[in-house]
């Protein structure tokens, strides 16, 4: 399938600093893809460079295999860092103005002012709006040019937990209509409940990239309690034990490879134990990703 | 392109401020040119209490066809005014960073400079033709024979006030754009004539002939001051050829410096 968005060798240097440092990646239709990396990483200054209002220092990308030009950036819908609007205008008239530069139907406003739930306020002033309420206009004036593509720089970003929840339901709701979502976060819980693919930079470089689903695959750790004696000899002597960890008053045991929780279970009732308490833990994105950070 | 005027005017038409600041230039265009004879008048009644006599019917201001070339050059001093509102409304992409949006959304950055140089010719015609009702109106009450010969003099003006307007317009559309800030560029546009004078006298002492090709110089002597005709004085009545060159090609140079600017800058 051919990439929506391809990028090769990007680099983008302010005097001395290498902001973006040949980036090289590509994203395929329909996937949520998440860039990962701690503020002043580039992710910013990438999509900057993407969405035609930084000029690159060196390297090339395309957008659905064409040269990037401003007819192309009308395809895509875009927030980059926070949402930006006329202040003086109502929040209607700046979807209109949006309109008429993305040169797409004004009809299409009313379905977007309601999917994001503006409609009763879209004829008040945008400098009346709360963050939440202007983030929201934010991802309507994006979708408004029903684009293929959708960018989202930190959307959730000085929400309250209530929006939050709010916003990533919309990516959710978004990605099923089958629109591909390049989603630049900090937030890795968010990152690791909508994506489906992402990348990591760290001072401009990519240090991973690779699909979602695979954070999870690896070891296996059971956090397991039981109201025995010596519960701790008794994990160690079960064959399926690499290490055990004492965490919160119960037991983390690390397994080996081709254990699982259940052999686990199974191996206790055995020994007439059991346990009162046995969770199965997958690695989390946050761990991965911070152990791709300390090893890069 | 009327789609970018369209875009342009779109951002302006519900700011209250293009409102006020458009509102009170036409209002003093219009009042200030209506408003010659009474100034007339008070020459005479001052001429008066010095025991003068001033027949203001000797003063053909409103007369065709000078009153052409008088409106014109007075309503040129007002220029400021619409200066000041093409910084107001560049800056404000910038300090709004909806410049940045504007592009993202799918502007080129040329277009952006298109839809606001085309804002600047629409404010131009406006004036121009505002004078021209203006000066039709005065000129047939006042003027005591209406002889198309002398009502048609002297309309090469009009094309010079043109220039002048969008030359300057020009410039303050360009200062917005490497300066980005409201205050600081209104601060530079009103003094860079001074600045520019005191440049000139310099410059003067050593080599004359560069002055006329002074920016504010080049609009200077594109319409020069009319009334010392009244004074028995020789003014240039015509639009000199070479001046309306220099002030087209500076008009040429402003929109430039504002096209590389915008295309090299990281927004």
């Amino acid at each position: 399938m051919e990439a929506v968005l391809s990028i090769k060798n990007l680099t983008k240097n302010f005097g001395r600093i290498k902001a973006v440092n040949n980036l090289s990646l590509e994203v395929k239709p329909g996937q949520v893809f998440g860039m990962l990396g701690p503020n002043g990483s580039g992710k910013t200054t990438t999509l900057g460079m993407l969405m035609g209002v930084v000029n690159p220092t060196g390297g090339e990308f395309t957008w659905f295999g064409e040269e990037p030009t401003h007819h192309v950036r009308k395809k895509i819908g875009a927030v980059l860092e926070h949402p930006i609007f006329y202040p003086y205008l109502s929040g209607q008239k700046n979807l209109e103005l949006n309109a008429m530069i993305k040169q797409c139907p004004e009809a299409n406003i009313p379905k977007v002012l309601e999917l994001v739930e503006l409609l009763d306020r879209k004829d008040d002033k945008y400098k009346t709006y709360s963050l939440g309420m202007k983030q929201r206009l934010a991802i309507a004036s994006a979708l408004l040019n029903d684009p293929t593509v959708l960018i989202l720089d930190e959307p959730t970003n000085g929400l309250d937990p209530m929006g939050i929840a709010e916003i990533r339901e919309l990516i959710k709701k978004i990605a099923a209509n089958g629109k591909t979502i390049i989603l630049a976060s900090h937030l890795l819980d968010e990152v690791q409940k909508v994506c489906t693919h992402f990348a990591v930079l760290k001072k401009g470089n990519l240090v991973h990239y690779g699909p979602v689903d695979e954070v999870g695959k690896g070891e296996e750790t059971v956090e397991v309690l039981a109201e025995v004696e010596n519960f701790n000899e008794l994990l160690l002597s079960f064959a399926g034990t690499s290490s055990i960890n004492r965490e919160n008053g119960s037991y983390q045991v690390a397994m080996r490879d081709g254990f699982h929780s259940k052999d686990l279970n199974k191996f206790l009732f055995e020994k007439g134990v059991v346990a009162s308490h046995l969770i199965t833990r997958k690695k989390t994105l946050e761990k991965q990703f911070i152990e791709i950070l300390a090893s890069s | 392109m009327l789609h970018l005027l369209k875009i342009d005017l779109k951002k302006m038409t519900s700011y209250r401020t293009f409102w006020v600041i458009g509102g009170l230039y036409f209002l003093t265009l219009g009042l200030g040119a209506a408003s010659g004879m009474e100034f007339l008048k008070w020459l005479a009644r001052t001429f008066e209490d010095f025991g003068q006599k001033l027949n203001i019917n000797r003063i053909p201001l409103y007369h065709f066809p000078d009153v052409w070339l008088n409106l014109i050059w007075s309503a040129g001093l007002l220029k400021i005014v619409l200066g000041v509102l093409i910084v107001i409304s560049v800056t404000n992409e910038y300090t709004y960073r909806t410049l940045r949006q504007n592009v993202i959304d799918g502007l080129s950055r040329a277009e952006f400079l298109t839809s606001k140089i085309l804002t600047n010719l629409l404010l131009s015609l406006i004036s121009v033709a505002m004078i021209f009702v203006i000066g039709l109106i005065t000129g047939m009450i006042y003027s005591p024979s209406l002889e198309i010969g002398q009502m048609i003099t002297d309309l090469e003006f009009f094309p010079a006030y043109f220039l002048e307007l969008f030359f300057f317009l020009s410039f303050a559309l360009m200062l917005g754009i490497l300066i980005q800030r409201a205050g600081l560029t209104i601060i530079v546009l009103l003094l860079f004539p001074a600045i520019e004078g005191i440049i000139a006298a310099k410059v003067d002492n050593y080599a004359p002939w560069l002055i006329p090709y002074f920016p504010m110089r080049s609009i200077w002597y594109l319409i020069e001051w009319p009334f010392p005709r009244y004074a028995f004085q020789e003014i240039q009545d015509y639009v000199k050829l070479s001046s309306a060159i220099i002030v087209i090609v500076w008009t040429a140079l402003f929109n430039y410096f504002s096209y590389l600017k915008l295309k090299r800058a990281d927004i």
